[in-house]
């Protein structure tokens, strides 16, 4: 895995993510499933990102998806934020398309 | 095979029925790829290289795909298969890349069988468009049409295409691989950026030959080409090619993809000892197998349709009454065409660049318009160039001023081409995994800020190429500015290189000083330019005054309120 996906401070929280096998969108995760709305995300203590991650792998759900792992969130930013300009570009469309970014719906799957 | 040359496309190789069969078949067998891999019985360790052998990448939002253009040359009917695929499959829009090809950003899965289905109706595939295998090669944009060209590169290219397409030696090389082929004297395609650059022209009884420059690139590591070989006879080009790659596959490095490409290998031999090698290779191939016979190379270049050039006596002088009737005009022709061999025709570049405008991309419309213009004005063929633009080969001058009409009324009659607003930019960490920062909205706003014709043309020829990470898609190492995107702590830097040129007069941009935050990197170039104006001498283009004058009048300037 790219070492930026896993940059994480040792405090501060997370959220989940990875891309949706059959279109490759990128979805996050929430209590119930995967969203693709970044603030329906669950938000984790990075100390228990990884431990995180490793259930979500062993679950057969895992499959719909690809490449999970954990982004660090902006602790001053209003909402969830992710921290980098990277992330915020996945979590919000491409800087250079508005009408691009996500669509806020309450699809949990 | 016999071909009726009534039908053949312009400009661009006839497929055969056996070309239509292998693509076919190969649609099918990525479609149940695909299925496999959606139904749990492949694995994405598993999936990965076959998607990427098929053009699929996955990228930050969704998936891309890559699709093919050989050597940059399209037709009508192919163009408007792009369009329905970027009106049906995407959001509208497709990339011109700096390879020749075509991207599409926001692809899924489970369509891209589909895709493929409809890209092969119309001779076109994605196979080889990524891969650590032989790319597409890449040949100049007026390749056929240019008043100085020396050898029609494209016939060539063609015969390259077809001996490394799934070539079963080449097809898992240390690193990707990338040919570039020219014909002209004035190099158009980075000869000496590629990891093999050809240069042709004719030689004794009219046959081709070749210079064969190796070992150059961009990226981390940016070098330029030796010349390997000149004065290669056409008979022995593809024994000799394969003698380089064969070298290459058995010596590359495989241990560190950061020095696998044929420019490590080569520096680290040296050159001499490469050429021993490659000679040595050479020597033992039984060259008999892969000569390039004469009967060979006119059976290629049959299966090319060629333009009937007919234009009416005075159709330059029609030209020249329109240029001094309209000055916008006149200021189009100025920058946006090229000489062509006829007298009556001109090579026409449409800029893919609107002012605050993203280079490269086009939406599905536009792509529909620029076919209905290639019918009616240019034989219905297209070219892609390096530069991501596009050319129509031949235009009547008498029917200029009634294309470049259409073209602004489409958005795409901007009149910057090799100016300040002819900008290469990758797509950067708007779309891809591997950037650091962001290169378009740089591009976008230096488009903006330039965006005065008249302010333009007073600056002159100047080549802006952005990358948004150290991998130099935008080229930057051969912009006469570069800028590359740098992360720090997961914000954006911009790091400024002066003096590349891809050009003959090949250089690799030197850095400058320290990188610049996103919000001062514009107002930093902004002012380089300034400096540029005031310093230069009468005649000087910015390359000749940053020559003359080197780094460090600029570096002030970029620096000023640091």
């Amino acid at each position: 895995m790219d070492v930026r996906n896993n940059r994480r401070d040792l405090t501060g929280t997370s959220v989940i993510t990875a891309n949706r096998l059959l279109d490759g969108r990128i979805v996050w995760l929430t209590g119930t499933g995967w969203s693709e709305t970044v603030s329906h995300a669950r938000i984790i203590d990075n100390a228990d990102v990884e431990a995180t991650i490793k259930q979500i792998r062993a679950t057969p759900d895992a499959r719909r998806v690809i490449g999970i792992y954990g982004v660090q969130l902006d602790p001053t930013a209003a909402g969830v934020t992710p921290l980098t300009v990277r992330e915020r570009i996945r979590a919000f469309g491409p800087s250079v398309h508005p009408e691009f970014a996500p669509v806020e719906t309450s699809d949990v799957h | 095979m016999s071909t009726n040359t009534a039908t053949l496309p312009v400009g661009r190789y006839a497929y055969d029925q056996i070309d239509r069969t292998f693509l076919s078949q190969r649609v099918a067998q990525f479609r149940e790829q695909v299925n496999r891999r959606i139904a749990g019985h492949l694995t994405e360790d598993e999936f990965k290289p076959l998607r990427l052998m098929n053009g699929l990448y996955l990228q930050l939002h969704a998936y891309m795909l890559r699709v093919a253009i050989p050597y940059g040359m399209l037709g009508a009917d192919q163009m408007r298969a792009l369009a329905h695929i970027a009106r049906t499959y995407d959001r509208d829009y497709g990339h011109f890349t700096t390879r020749q090809n075509m991207q599409f950003n926001w692809i899924r899965l489970e369509d891209t069988p589909d895709i493929l289905e409809r890209l092969a109706d119309v001779d076109m595939h994605a196979i080889q468009t990524s891969g650590n295998c032989i790319r597409n090669v890449t040949c100049d944009e007026f390749a056929g049409a240019a008043a100085d060209e020396l050898l029609d590169p494209r016939i060539h290219a063609e015969i390259l295409r077809q001996w490394s397409t799934l070539h079963p030696e080449f097809a898992f090389l240390p690193r990707k691989f990338k040919i570039a082929i020219s014909g002209s004297p004035q190099d158009r395609v980075a000869a000496r950026f590629h990891d093999i650059g050809l240069v042709a022209r004719p030689g004794p009884q009219g046959r081709p030959v070749f210079d064969v420059f190796v070992g150059g690139g961009l990226g981390r590591t940016p070098i330029i080409g030796v010349l390997l070989r000149d004065n290669l006879p056409e008979e022995d080009l593809v024994a000799y090619l394969e003698a380089i790659v064969r070298v290459y596959n058995a010596y590359g490095r495989r241990d560190n993809m950061y020095k696998a490409r044929i420019k490590i290998l080569v520096q680290a031999l040296g050159v001499e000892t490469f050429r021993e090698k490659v000679d040595a290779e050479f020597a033992l191939m039984n060259r008999a197998d892969y000569r390039l016979e004469p009967d060979i190379v006119a059976g290629i270049r049959a299966r090319f349709g060629i333009p009937a050039l007919d234009a009416p006596a005075d159709a330059a002088d029609t030209l020249a009454a329109g240029r001094k009737a309209d000055p916008a005009f006149d200021r189009w022709v100025r920058t946006n065409t090229h000489p062509h061999r006829h007298p009556g025709f001109t090579s026409v570049v449409i800029s893919i660049k609107p002012d605050g405008g993203i280079p490269g991309d086009v939406t599905a419309d536009q792509m529909d318009v620029i076919a209905d213009l290639a019918d009616g004005w240019s034989f219905g063929e297209i070219r892609v160039t390096h530069m991501q633009n596009v050319v129509l080969g031949h235009v009547r001058k008498d029917r200029l001023h009634e294309l470049w009409r259409r073209l602004v009324a489409a958005g795409l009659g901007t009149p910057n081409i090799g100016l300040v607003g002819d900008i290469i930019a990758c797509p950067g960490l708007d779309y891809c995994s591997l950037a650091n920062a962001r290169s378009i909205p740089i591009a976008q706003k230096l488009s903006a800020r330039f965006a005065s014709p008249e302010l333009q043309e007073r600056i002159g020829r100047l080549h802006i190429n952005i990358s948004g990470c150290i991998n130099a898609c935008g080229h930057h190492h051969a912009g006469h500015i570069g800028i590359l995107g740098v992360d720090k702590r997961g914000e954006e830097f911009f790091q400024l290189t002066l003096g590349g040129s891809a050009g003959n007069d090949v250089a690799i941009g030197q850095i400058i000083g320290p990188a610049l935050p996103e919000d001062e990197t514009v107002d930093a170039i902004a002012r380089l330019i300034d400096a540029y104006l005031v310093l230069r001498t009468e005649g000087e283009q910015f390359i000749d005054t940053y020559r003359r004058l080197g780094a460090a009048s600029f570096k002030d300037a970029v620096y000023a309120s640091a």
